[in-house]
């Protein structure tokens, strides 16, 4: 069984997976993967949402990309079982030892706030790495291009400065 | 509490409810979408917590290299299908306050986090316990845009259109997509490939 696949097939698969999604012979619009959050804090929290704005204005992209990610999760899960056998429970990335530190309370403390940052910071752009990148590139958006620019920008940044650099360590 | 479990039930139904009332596929269709986008993810690797917070450190370049490519085929797939009817665009305005904030915000929480939100999924099937709490604060992050959008709404700012290459350059509009997406695809293959590999992953994972 194949467990992997270079970068280059991951690159044509997704292009033909985005525009299936994109045809009308697919579901007739672009891939997302951000608004299925608050969509779920929504749900989890109990939310009325006649008394939210927002909630009435996700109401279909929010479902829409609910679904979509219970077919990620199912999906990811049977292979991580089955056939690439990735699936462990683990708490700390082998990188995040060998560039941050070992501490279980440092990496879930990070987690924690880049996760809610995370989502504060796509739902602020209207989109993220499915919706803009993908997705809003893919239709040269203006605003797409935007949100690519800034975020690599702010990603590599970041990572220069969070991270060490251990070239000879470890 | 047996009052709250129906009120969860009935949610959730309402979810799949809502689906099957647009016009973007069944629920089956939507759901297989999302299993091969996860499988894609899955196996390209492009979820790992080396691939993305790798790429912040500049120590891992398959994420730009699979990404840059899909766009470019994708740019120049979507077009002919657009010219023939088979497909429309669906922009999003330029609101540049919730671009620039918003993505310097998402960057930075992407290389810390190691994964954005269409990654973070296929790690915490996979048993990530840390992407499981960061999934929690995710949902919060979620929570409260809700609960304070339209504060939010003021740092966003006013929608200055739904402007693309595209409709831009209306005249040259087939050169001007068809570069934009040979440029990316060049891009993809001229950034140099370097990897850095999970340890745990060595062995079984190849």
């Amino acid at each position: 069984m194949i467990k992997k696949i270079p970068w280059w097939l991951g690159g044509v698969l997704m292009a033909l997976l985005l525009l299936f999604s994109f045809s009308v012979f697919g579901a007739d619009r672009p891939i997302g993967a951000s608004t299925y959050v608050p969509y779920f804090a929504g749900i989890i929290f109990d939310l009325d949402p006649e008394k939210y704005t927002y909630l009435q204005k996700i109401r279909n992209p929010g479902s829409w990309e609910g679904v979509l990610l219970l077919g990620v999760l199912f999906g990811a899960f049977i292979n991580a079982i089955f056939i690439t056998k990735t699936f462990r429970l683990t708490i700390v990335p082998s990188a995040w030892k060998k560039y941050k530190n070992n501490s279980v309370a440092s990496r879930l403390i990070w987690s924690f706030v880049s996760g809610f940052f995370l989502i504060i910071g796509a739902r602020l752009a209207g989109g993220c790495t499915s919706g803009h990148f993908l997705s809003g590139m893919t239709q040269t958006a203006i605003s797409s291009i935007i949100f690519g620019v800034v975020v690599l920008i702010s990603l590599v940044v970041t990572g220069k400065l969070f991270y060490k650099d251990n070239n000879n360590a470890s | 509490m047996h009052h709250e479990e129906t009120t969860y039930l009935t949610k959730i139904l309402s979810m799949f409810d809502a689906v099957t009332q647009q016009e973007h596929g069944s629920i089956l269709l939507v759901f297989i979408i999302g299993m091969i986008f996860g499988s894609i993810i899955q196996y390209a690797k492009v979820h790992k917590f080396e691939k993305i917070a790798g790429f912040a450190m500049l120590k891992d370049t398959v994420v730009p290299k699979m990404l840059f490519l899909a766009i470019g085929l994708a740019t120049i797939g979507l077009y002919f299908m657009i010219e023939a009817g088979y497909a429309s665009y669906h922009i999003k305005p330029i609101m540049l306050g919730g671009l620039i904030i918003g993505g310097a915000i998402f960057g930075a929480s992407m290389a810390i986090f190691g994964k954005c939100p269409g990654t973070g999924p296929v790690s915490v099937a996979e048993g990530r316990i840390d992407i499981m709490v960061g999934a929690f604060g995710g949902i919060l992050g979620g929570l409260v845009f809700t609960l304070y959008y339209d504060q939010f709404k003021w740092i966003m700012g006013e929608s200055l259109g739904k402007l693309s290459l595209a409709n831009m350059f209306e005249e040259y509009q087939s050169i001007v997509v068809l570069l934009f997406g040979l440029a990316l695809v060049a891009i993809s293959i001229l950034i140099p490939l370097v990897e850095e590999i999970d340890e745990d992953d060595r062995g079984y994972d190849k």
